[in-house]
C-alpha cells in the first residue's frame, strides 16, 4: 500500500512540476520568437525602388519629387542606398501674388530678397538606411503586414534655379504687376518669356528620412516616408529698386543665409531580387 | 479502489501537465484564456472529424484514454464559448505557441490550434463526481467536442503554412495572436510635455496637452482634452513678408491659439508589435481620434520693438489682442507604444480646426477703434466716449512705467487688424509626443 501511495504521489508531483518547467521553456521560446519571427529577410539582397515626394508644405515653392533608387541590404537592419532624380517645381500662388503687388509699390524701394525660394531639380544622393525596428501589424483584422521602420541619412548634388519675386528688369506693367511678354493681359499662360531675375546654381544637398517599409509577398514593397533635403540658401541684401530695373546688379550677398528644408511626403514602391 | 484513485488523480492533474508536453494535433486544443481581441481569423470548422497530423508528436502510450460528457452539447471544462467578449488582462498563456506570424522558422509542430464552441463549459467530472476546477488554459481532448466535431480530411487541410495550419478547419489561427494588454474598462492619463505646430506658415505654436481617455472597449474610447500654448506667435516667414515686401497674413489666417479643450472619441483600429534590434519586444496601436470643443485665440498687434524716449532705449515686448474663444475640432491619428501593462508612450499628429473671424480685437470693433482714434488725436479721455460694452479701452490707454510705450500708439494697429474683417478656417497640425498611465 505503501509503495502504491508513493508512486501515486510521484506521478501527482510530476504532474504538478510540469506547468511551471513548462512555463519557463514558453519563456525561453518568447525570447527567441523575438529573434526568430522576420517573415523578410531583406540582408544580402539588392532592391530598386521608386518614389513620389510631395510636399508638405509650401510657402514660396512648391516641388513634386520624383526618383528611383538602387539599394544593398548589407544586413537585415542596414543599407547603402543611392538615389537620384527630379524635382518638378513652381512658384506658389502666395509667391504670385507678392511679385505682382511689389511691382507697384513704391514705399519700399530697397529691400531683401526673399528667403527659401531656391527650386531644386535634378539631384542625386547617397546614404545609408538603418532599419532597427521590425514588426507587424495586423491589417483589416486577418491580413498580417510586415514592416521595417527605418531612418535614412545621405548626401549628394543637386541642381537648383531661382526665380526673383522682387527683381523684374523689364517692367511692363507696374499696376497690373507683369513682368513677362504675355499677349493678353489676363493671361499669364501666353507669356513666353519673363524679365524676373533668374540665376542657376549646382550645391550639395543633405537628405535625412524617417520612413516605413511595408512588405508584399516575398518581393515587393510600400515605402512610405517623411524626408527632409536641405540646402544652403543663397539671396541678395540691400537691393535697389532703380538699380534691378535698370537691368544692373544691386546688392550683396547675404552674410548668414541660412539652410533651406523642402518637406516631402514620399510614398514608393521597392522591388527586392 | 486505490489503482481507481491514483488513475482519478492523474486525469485531475494531467490537463495542467500537458502543456508542457507538445500536443498531438489529432487530439489535443489548446484553449486560449483570452481571446486576442481585434485581429484574428477563425477558420470555420466543417463537420468532420479531426485526424493526425504527421508532424505531430505522438503523446505517451500510457496515456488514460479521454473521457467524454454525458451531453453531447455540453463542451468540455476550459472550452471559452465563441461569444466570450475580450476582458481581463489580455493574457495568453505563454505556451500557446500558435503565433502564426511568430513561426516562420518555428518548427512545424509548434503551433496548436485554437478550437473555439458555441456552448457553455461543463462542470461536472467522471461519474457524477464534482470535478476539480479546472483553469482556462487547460487543454481539452478534441474527441471531447461531441460527434460534430470537424474533421480534416485531406492533405490540403493539414498543409502548414509558415508552420501553421492554416487551412485546417479545426482551429482559429490569429494573424497577430497576442494582444498582451488589455485596455477596456482602463483609465489612461496622457500628458504632452511638448507640442509643436508642423504646418506653420504664418503662425508658430508650442504647447502642453494632457488627455484623459476611458477605455469603453478595446477598440474605442472616450476622450477629453486640453492644451495651452506657452508659445503662440506669427511665423518668421510672416515677419519676412512684413519687412521685405510689406505683405502680411490676413488677420484670420494668422489668428493664435492660446488655449483648447475639446472632448471626443478615439478608435484604435490597427494594432501589431515590433522588435527593436531584435532584442526587445514592444506592442504598439494605431490611434484615431476625433472630437470637438472651443479655444481661445488672439492676434499679434504689434511685434517686439525697441522704444527709444529722451535718449534712453527699451525693448517693448511684443502685443496681442484677445480675437475671443472660437469653436474647434480635433482629428489626429498616431501610434501608442504600450510598456508594460500601465505605461505607453504616444506619438500622434492632431489638426486643430478652428473658425476664425476677426471683427473685434480687445473686444473693441471698427466703430470702437475710430472713437479711440478720434479721441487720442484730440487727447481725450477715453471713458467719456460712447464704446461697445465689450471694448476693454483700457487696454489701449495710458503709458507702461518700464518701458515708457504708449499704449495710445497701438490704436491705429488694432484698427487695421479689424478694417477688413477677415474669415478663414484654420488648421493647426501638431506633432504630439507623450506618455501614458493606465490605471
Amino acid at each position: 500500500m505503501i509503495a502504491r501511495t508513493l508512486c501515486a504521489f510521484a506521478s501527482l508531483a510530476v504532474s504538478l512540476a510540469a506547468p511551471v518547467a513548462a512555463a519557463q521553456d514558453d519563456e525561453n521560446v518568447l525570447d527567441n520568437v523575438v529573434v526568430r519571427n522576420r517573415l523578410y529577410e531583406p540582408g544580402g539582397k539588392l532592391e530598386l525602388s521608386f518614389g513620389i515626394g510631395l510636399p508638405l508644405q509650401t510657402h514660396l515653392t512648391a516641388h513634386y519629387v520624383f526618383n528611383a533608387g538602387v539599394a544593398y541590404n548589407l544586413f537585415n537592419t542596414f543599407a547603402v542606398e543611392a538615389r537620384a532624380g527630379y524635382a518638378a517645381s513652381r512658384h506658389t500662388g502666395l509667391a504670385r501674388s507678392i511679385s505682382e503687388s511689389f511691382l507697384n509699390r513704391e514705399d519700399k524701394r530697397v529691400t531683401d530678397e526673399l528667403e527659401d525660394l531656391w527650386q531644386m531639380n535634378l539631384h542625386g544622393v547617397a546614404g545609408v538606411r538603418w532599419a532597427p525596428i521590425y514588426g507587424k501589424l495586423s491589417l483589416l483584422s486577418d491580413l498580417p503586414v510586415h514592416f521595417q521602420t527605418y531612418v535614412w541619412g545621405g548626401g549628394g548634388l543637386a541642381s537648383f534655379k531661382r526665380n526673383s519675386v522682387i527683381q523684374c528688369t523689364q517692367v511692363v506693367n507696374r499696376e497690373l504687376g507683369i513682368c513677362d511678354n504675355r499677349t493678353s493681359v489676363d493671361d499669364r499662360g501666353s507669356a513666353t518669356q519673363d524679365f524676373w531675375v533668374n540665376e542657376s546654381r549646382v550645391a550639395p544637398v543633405v537628405s535625412a528620412a524617417v520612413g516605413f517599409r511595408f512588405f508584399i509577398l516575398d518581393k515587393h514593397g510600400v515605402r512610405l516616408e517623411l524626408r527632409d533635403w536641405v540646402f544652403r540658401d543663397n539671396y541678395r541684401v540691400n537691393l535697389e529698386r532703380d538699380a534691378w530695373e535698370a537691368g544692373q546688379a544691386s546688392g550683396e550677398p547675404a552674410r548668414s543665409p541660412g539652410l533651406t528644408h523642402l518637406v516631402q511626403f514620399d510614398l514608393g514602391y521597392t522591388f527586392s531580387f | 479502489m486505490r489503482p481507481f484513485l491514483s488513475l482519478a488523480l492523474l486525469v485531475a492533474t494531467a490537463p495542467q501537465a500537458a502543456p508542457r508536453v507538445p500536443a498531438p494535433a489529432f487530439a489535443l486544443a489548446q484553449v486560449q484564456q483570452v481571446p486576442a481581441p481585434g485581429a484574428e481569423t477563425s477558420v470555420p470548422p466543417p463537420s468532420t472529424q479531426p485526424q493526425s497530423l504527421p508532424e505531430a508528436p505522438v503523446g505517451p502510450a500510457s496515456r488514460p484514454a479521454p473521457l467524454v460528457p454525458a451531453e453531447a452539447s455540453a463542451p468540455p471544462a476550459g472550452v471559452r464559448p465563441n461569444a466570450a467578449p475580450a476582458q481581463g488582462t489580455g493574457e495568453v498563456p505563454a505556451s500557446e505557441p500558435s503565433r502564426v506570424d511568430d513561426t516562420a522558422t518555428v518548427p512545424a509542430a509548434e503551433p496548436a490550434p485554437t478550437v473555439e464552441t458555441d456552448s457553455a463549459p461543463a462542470t461536472r467530472g467522471v461519474a457524477g463526481q464534482e470535478a476539480p476546477p479546472v483553469p482556462d488554459d487547460a487543454p481539452v481532448l478534441a474527441s471531447d467536442l461531441g460527434s460534430d466535431a470537424p474533421r480534416t480530411t485531406d492533405a490540403q487541410q493539414q498543409r502548414l503554412v509558415n508552420g501553421a495550419p492554416l487551412y485546417n478547419p479545426n482551429v482559429s489561427v490569429h494573424i497577430v495572436q497576442k494582444k498582451r494588454f488589455a485596455d477596456e474598462g482602463r483609465h489612461e492619463l496622457t500628458v504632452y510635455p511638448a507640442t509643436v505646430q508642423v504646418n506653420g506658415k504664418y503662425t508658430r505654436h508650442a504647447g502642453t496637452a494632457a488627455h484623459y481617455t476611458y477605455h469603453l472597449q478595446e477598440n474605442f474610447a472616450l476622450q477629453v482634452m486640453g492644451q495651452y500654448n506657452w508659445h503662440s506667435n506669427e511665423s518668421a516667414f510672416n515677419l519676412e513678408l512684413i519687412d521685405k515686401v510689406r505683405e502680411q497674413a490676413q488677420a484670420a489666417s494668422s489668428l493664435l491659439l492660446v488655449w483648447g479643450a475639446h472632448a471626443g472619441v478615439e478608435v484604435t483600429p490597427l494594432y501589431g508589435k515590433f522588435a527593436f534590434l531584435n532584442n526587445s519586444l514592444a506592442q504598439f496601436s494605431v490611434v484615431l481620434s476625433g472630437g470637438a470643443g472651443i479655444g481661445s485665440t488672439r492676434h499679434l498687434i504689434r511685434p517686439a520693438v525697441t522704444n527709444d524716449v529722451e535718449g534712453e532705449s527699451f525693448q517693448v515686448p511684443a502685443r496681442f489682442g484677445d480675437t475671443g474663444t472660437k469653436f474647434m475640432g480635433s482629428v489626429g491619428g498616431g501610434f501608442r507604444l504600450q510598456f508594460g501593462e500601465s505605461y505607453a508612450l504616444r506619438v500622434e499628429v492632431r489638426d486643430l480646426i478652428y473658425t476664425a473671424r476677426v471683427d473685434r480685437v480687445d473686444g473693441c470693433n471698427l466703430a470702437d477703434f475710430e472713437a479711440l482714434e478720434a479721441a487720442r488725436s484730440t487727447n481725450q479721455d477715453f471713458a467719456s466716449l460712447n464704446l461697445s460694452g465689450s471694448c476693454r479701452y483700457e487696454k489701449f490707454d495710458g503709458v507702461d512705467p518700464k518701458t515708457k510705450k504708449n499704449y495710445r500708439e497701438d490704436i491705429i494697429l488694432g484698427r487695421d487688424l479689424v478694417a477688413e474683417p477677415s474669415s478663414d478656417v484654420l488648421n493647426n497640425v501638431s506633432f504630439y509626443a507623450g506618455f501614458s498611465v493606465l490605471f
